[in-house]
């Protein structure tokens, strides 16, 4: 797992971690039952707080995104989604909240910001394929 | 309080009239990495002196993991670790000669640390302390510091002189060996992008004032910098509010939390918003320390030895 930290960024450190795990996740980089490097091992590799690393893990395990089982190793939860849908949805509004804003006020068209979403939507499914066919290929 | 690894209330330093300590109320918890910042002459050197018994205070009280400083100063001394903001040590004496000399003053010594470092950090054993480099001086307090097994690491500028290979490798051993071992770290630096890496914690301090004491991520998430144009803004700090400026009609303010609401009754004021943004340690430091007054006092201007002779 690679992750990219910019720590001068007006974004926590935890908040990053958490994103780009999830986003490794969307677009099937990692799959259930993968295991996760520890918090030590990340905090090493990245020479950051421990605390940060920590705090990162257990935000994800408690939005169900990744488990750690007995022993301490973590793994992506095998039903990352386990979510009820309208939780999702709650989640997810504000980002949508602030597309429609900054969209508006960038004058763009209602349906050039929707074709964004599209197109992102279409790169992660992209990514997820590319991602299958290695595996199939390694098998 | 059982767990902080500091803990100060109401200390005060004083030398002659100045002083150098203002009621400082510090808490540093276990097994954190605490940023502790602020601009040459601002107190930092002289909290640390206090913590470690190096000078009495004249008044307020400071606990260092759980004992009183002054009075239980052999036991605090005995877990602390500490690189001073001078570097200095025998000049005569090579590294090795050091090691030997220090290692029996520290009941947790590791002598399986000593070759671990001089070899990670790269340190010349044989040569004289005084014929090294600064960074290399440095190089040799850190091992001296790391080797002794501390529940606590006071560094007062701890990467002066360090090339950046250095400066990895100690973050590195500080995250790996030391904050994942669940240890304490005080660190006193004016690197503030390698103190919004490594550091959990800041705390600011000017004048010898704590000007702010908080999580980073909380300073990330829920600090904003809100710059409004109008007539008649608040000019006040409050709780949230914890500093304002202005240049005309326009005001600048750090808020420490709920800055839409904030923004909200800005705006109800007939205030026009023109920015909210996120802030970095960098700015944060700037905002709230580039108003004050100018230090006069300590090692300002760039003569490092003026604060310590003074001593």
């Amino acid at each position: 797992m690679l992750l990219h930290l910019n720590p001068s960024s007006g974004v926590p450190i935890y908040l990053q971690i958490e994103n780009q795990v999830k986003h490794y996740i969307a677009a099937g980089a990692l799959t259930p039952s993968d295991a996760l490097p520890s918090v030590r091992q990340v905090a090493a590799d990245l020479r950051i707080n421990p605390n940060t690393v920590a705090r990162a893990y257990q935000n994800l395990e408690r939005d169900g995104v990744l488990q750690t089982v007995p022993g301490g190793r973590t793994y992506v939860a095998e039903n990352p989604t386990g979510l009820l849908k309208s939780e999702k949805i709650r989640r997810l509004r504000p980002h949508a909240r602030q597309m429609a804003v900054e969209g508006t006020q960038l004058r763009l068209a209602p349906r050039e910001i929707i074709d964004l979403v599209w197109q992102e939507l279409n790169a992660l499914e992209e990514a997820h394929e590319r991602h299958g066919d290695l595996d199939r290929k390694a098998r | 309080m059982k767990d902080m690894a500091i803990w100060t209330e109401k200390l005060v330093k004083q030398y002659g009239k100045l002083k150098a300590v203002d009621e400082l109320d510090l808490h540093v918890l276990r097994g954190g990495i605490y940023g502790f910042l602020g601009r040459n002459g601002a107190g930092k050197t002289s909290t640390i002196k206090v913590l470690l018994g190096l000078t009495r205070p004249a008044a307020g009280e400071a606990m260092v993991l759980g004992f009183h400083t002054g009075r239980q100063q052999v036991a605090i001394l005995e877990r602390t670790a500490y690189v001073s903001e001078t570097k200095t040590l025998y000049g005569a004496l090579t590294a090795q000669e050091l090691v030997r000399f220090t290692r029996s003053f520290y009941p947790n010594w590791s002598d399986d640390a000593v070759p671990k470092y001089a070899r990670s950090f790269e340190i010349p054993m044989d040569r004289p302390f005084a014929k090294l480099s600064l960074g290399n001086r440095t190089k040799v307090c850190l091992l001296l510091a790391l080797a002794q097994n501390a529940d606590l690491l006071i560094l007062d500028e701890p990467t002066s002189g360090l090339d950046p290979v250095a400066v990895d490798e100690f973050q590195r051993v500080i995250v790996e060996d030391v904050a994942s071992e669940g240890r304490t770290v005080l660190i006193s630096s004016h690197q503030l992008a390698d103190m919004e890496r490594i550091a959990d914690w800041v705390g600011l301090i000017d004048h010898g004032r704590l000007l702010l004491e908080a999580r980073l991520d909380d300073i990330k998430s829920q600090f904003r910098l809100i710059t409004a144009a109008g007539a008649a803004l608040p000019q006040g700090t409050t709780a949230d509010i914890i500093s304002v400026s202005a240049n005309g009609d326009f005001c600048k303010y750090v808020v420490r939390q709920n800055a839409e609401a904030f923004a909200a009754e800005l705006r109800a004021l007939g205030a026009m918003i023109t920015d909210i943004s996120p802030l970095g340690l960098r700015e944060i430091f700037l905002e709230l320390v580039r108003k004050e007054e100018p230090c006069t006092s300590g090692n300002a201007g760039g003569i490092p030895a003026a604060v310590s002779s003074s001593f």
